[in-house]
């Protein structure tokens, strides 16, 4: 497929503040119709490069397309193109929900007839529609206002989404409430979503595909089932009392599962055929004379796939990768 | 033309929904004019003086409350880059001209009202204008684009520091751009020969000038017209470099 047919198309995109390399040389394609997850630690350079997509920051080195345009010379078509719903929210505290959309509709030439219909379309698929129509916006909670600000997004129609981590911060109900907008916005009209999360469950659920990126360069890439089975086919978890007895245990177990991972007083061995391995898991760490707190064996998750390309948790934690 | 239009309408709203950020500058600039007339009234007295003092002094009301408006340009910007709606604004087609344009405009506007306001309360205490409502309509205009000058100038620090204090700290610019110049007396009273090179090198002279001969002199039509393109001129070069920040911000946000 052409660059030109793809809704995200980048080649050795690269951005750097001073000497520090936040994105470095990503080549990354997403489909027409895709949900493209991209995950990474705090940092790692998940936001520099959506802003490097959606046009408001300049790349210091490469290319990229986004639904067609160059997001350098073509910054304006890129725009009327793409959705955005940045980390934080961009709202006039001091407007109304309906205002802010009309006024958002009308920037992008709806007539006013029209501006003022979307506005209520959008009030009511986002849920805000009760709200009543004279409460400006600063007075809204956290989970309004970023329901407004992915209504915001949608003003135009956009072909492709942008979100960079939609749900951070969000209570469980109001995270749900935006997973099902975004399902039902690719699934029903198609649109292309980009996604940045933190929450690898998150990522799970709703990509197509998925890219962990770590210290600005693509770490991992494929469907979430693939990038599990990398890892291994089963995980035995391991509760430790503290996380020096989890870092032995580790050690003890290395002959037996030569991938592991660690966080806090948890040890994580990544191996095939679980059943048998478990009564022996058992007898060398008694042998040691470490005393279990318990023992379950899981499928593996992103979180795994994570800990394993970037050597830590999402959210930062320690962990501790050995291979062989 | 369509999204300056629509993005002045909201800068208004924004601040007509926060009176207090313009209630105060309508006050002090009444009162500016109503202590400096009062207080310095004898001027007028001096041999060749012409005209009221009240036209001449009310010129230096208007200009200090530009002073407000640029403040209220530069805050809003800073508002809305705080709040992220600016990046909001910078992710729509709309050109950036209009997203800087919004916020300067609106302060200018207000800057005018206030100028009405301070010219009625000077008719209330007698001032005649020499030039009439056609010259009353060239202040208000002047005042209008030298609104503009310091609003533009406002956003450029805005756009730059991204910091409201040092906006608010940047304004103070403004004041020997104010007062070193004839702004309390004619400049044939003016002996210090720093004060007079300053006053000629300084742009307000020339609005001082233009406004005071529309406001008391007669239609000095050479004076009104350096007034005006000495102000035009101003307001270019400033809003050529608030474009070029917004511009730049683009480039170079973290």
């Amino acid at each position: 497929m052409p660059d030109g047919d793809r809704s995200i198309a980048t080649r050795a995109l690269t951005r750097r503040f001073g000497d520090l390399v936040a994105v470095d040389a990503v080549d990354l394609e997403v489909a027409p119709g895709e949900v493209f997850g991209f995950l990474g630690p705090n940092g790692a350079g998940k936001s520099t490069l959506v802003r490097m997509l959606t046009t408001i920051l300049a790349p210091s080195a490469g290319s990229a397309r986004v639904a067609g345009h160059d997001v350098v010379h073509e910054a304006g078509a890129v725009r009327r193109a793409i959705g955005v719903a940045l980390q934080e929210v961009g709202l006039d505290p001091l407007m109304t929900a309906r205002e802010l959309l009309t006024l958002q509709a009308r920037l992008f030439d709806a007539g006013r007839a029209e501006a003022a219909a979307r506005a209520e379309r959008l009030l009511a698929m986002v849920g805000l529609d009760e709200v009543p129509p004279a409460t400006r916006v600063g007075t809204y909670s956290g989970g309004m206002k970023r329901r407004l600000d992915l209504a915001l997004a949608l003003v135009h129609d956009p072909r492709v989404l942008f979100l960079d981590e939609p749900t951070t911060g969000l209570d469980p109900a109001s995270r749900a409430a935006i997973w099902r907008e975004v399902r039902r916005l690719n699934e029903e009209d198609g649109v292309t979503i980009f996604l940045t999360t933190q929450y690898l469950e998150e990522a799970d659920r709703l990509a197509d595909r998925v890219a962990i990126i770590d210290r600005g360069r693509i770490a991992a890439l494929g469907t979430p089932a693939s990038l599990k089975a990398e890892v291994g086919e089963e995980v035995v978890e391991l509760e430790l009392p503290d996380p020096d007895a989890a870092r032995r245990a580790a050690d003890v177990l290395a002959g037996l599962a030569p991938r592991r991972s660690l966080s806090g007083a948890r040890a994580r061995l990544y191996v095939t055929g679980a059943a048998a391995l478990v009564p022996e898991v058992v007898r060398r760490l008694d042998a040691a004379g470490l005393p279990l707190r318990g023992l379950s064996v899981t499928q593996p998750t992103l979180d795994d796939v994570f800990l394993r390309v970037t050597g830590s948790g999402p959210a930062g934690a320690e962990a501790k990768e050995a291979t062989p | 033309m369509t999204d300056i239009l629509l993005l002045v309408g909201r800068a208004l709203r924004d601040v007509l929904r926060q009176p207090t950020a313009v209630v105060p500058n309508i006050a002090i600039s009444l009162f500016f004019l109503f202590v400096y007339n009062s207080g310095l009234l004898s001027v007028s007295r001096l041999p060749g003086f012409r005209g009221s003092y009240l036209g001449f002094i009310l010129p230096v009301s208007i200009v200090s409350a530009a002073v407000g408006g640029a403040g209220l340009a530069g805050q809003t910007l800073i508002r809305d880059i705080t709040d992220g709606y600016f990046t909001k604004l910078l992710l729509t087609p709309t050109r950036r001209l209009a997203v800087i344009w919004g916020p300067m405009v609106a302060s200018a506007v207000v800057l005018t009202v206030q100028v009405v306001a301070v010219v009625a309360l000077a008719l209330a205490m007698g001032l005649r204008i020499a030039t009439g409502p056609a010259g009353f309509l060239l202040v208000l205009l002047l005042a209008f684009l030298w609104g503009m000058g310091f609003a533009g100038y406002a956003a450029f620090v805005a756009l730059r520091t991204r910091n409201a204090a040092a906006a608010q700290a940047a304004t103070f610019a403004f004041f020997p751009l104010i007062f070193l110049s004839y702004t309390f007396v004619p400049q044939e009273y003016v002996t210090a020969a720093w004060l007079r090179a300053a006053a000629t090198v300084n742009p307000t002279t020339y609005v001082f000038d233009a406004m005071r001969a529309l406001l008391n002199g007669g239609w000095d039509t050479g004076t009104v017209a350096t007034g005006l393109a000495v102000t035009l001129g101003f307001a270019t070069l400033t809003g050529v470099l608030a474009l070029w920040a917004a511009r730049a911000a683009t480039r170079t946000a973290a």
